[in-house]
């Protein structure tokens, strides 16, 4: 496979994610009541945005999956949630390591850390049900509606610091945030936008290759049967 | 007295190790796909 424009676009992100990380890092300011610790956010607030977004994409690619029949979508969806996966993983990392020095536990029963764990679950189950199912056109339909009720928990997630009382901080936004924070957390999150599109497409084409293989291939002979050999008298 | 939580480094750095690393990994793994087919 040729290198495509997703690679420069993968780059471009992981420049801007470096000089956005030195930055959040060195330059900018310690966080008034969190200190260094809160120098943890130019990793973790991109990291559950991009992720999100991604859990998204799989989802408009799951409903044009079962749409339309196409290959594409299905690859898609497979990509899409593969690149979610890492990034909620790394989320929940992230946020348990920031919890311990702010919180004094690494995890507590939180609404919005529970439905981050319940959404590594549900688009886990995704990648195991499409890596189970050898019929191409079974998977895609099946993995296709996983995703789709995968998905219902994305927005809870989101909107969980606003329906429940919990210890995980409202939304971290420009509004929110100090003007000396605003840009290194700007550009983390277009880095690890445009890293994660690089992951994302270049991934989509190697699904789609396979699938290419795989629907293209003759099915295979039936096993042939036992040989009865009647012994003679 | 601030307030402030002081220290913490070792979190920070892990954060950040850990984010890179599964990066980097995640990397390696699709080039490993582009090199098998």
């Amino acid at each position: 496979m040729k290198a495509k424009w997703e690679l420069g676009v993968g780059l471009f992100g992981l420049l801007l994610l470096i000089w956005s990380h030195y930055t959040g890092l060195f330059v900018a300011p310690p966080e008034a009541m969190m200190g260094d610790v809160g120098r943890i956010l130019y990793a973790h607030v991109p990291t559950a945005w991009v992720g999100l977004l991604t859990y998204l994409v799989a989802f408009i690619a799951a409903v044009g999956a079962i749409w339309t029949g196409r290959w594409a979508w299905d690859a898609m969806v497979e990509a899409s949630v593969e690149v979610g996966l890492l990034l909620n993983v790394l989320l929940l990392v992230q946020g348990s390591l920031w919890a311990k020095p702010t919180w004094g536990v690494y995890w507590t029963w939180d609404p919005r850390l529970t439905t981050c764990a319940i959404m590594v679950v549900a688009f886990g189950v995704v990648l195991t049900l499409r890596r189970q199912i050898d019929d191409p056109m079974r998977r895609l339909t099946l993995s296709s509606v996983a995703t789709i009720i995968a998905f219902v928990n994305v927005p809870i997630v989101y909107l969980s610091v606003k329906w429940w009382r919990t210890l995980h901080q409202p939304y971290s936004s420009p509004d929110t945030v100090d003007g000396s924070m605003v840009t290194p957390l700007r550009v983390a999150a277009f880095g690890m936008l445009f890293l994660a599109t690089g992951f994302v497409v270049r991934r989509w084409r190697q699904v789609n290759t396979r699938l290419a293989i795989e629907v293209q291939a003759p099915d295979l002979p039936e096993e042939p049967k036992p040989l009865h050999v009647e012994e003679s008298k | 007295m601030t307030g402030m939580i002081e220290g913490g480094w070792e979190f920070v750095w892990s954060v950040y190790g850990i984010t890179w690393a599964g990066l980097a990994l995640y990397a390696w793994h699709l080039y490993r796909h582009e090199k098998a087919s």
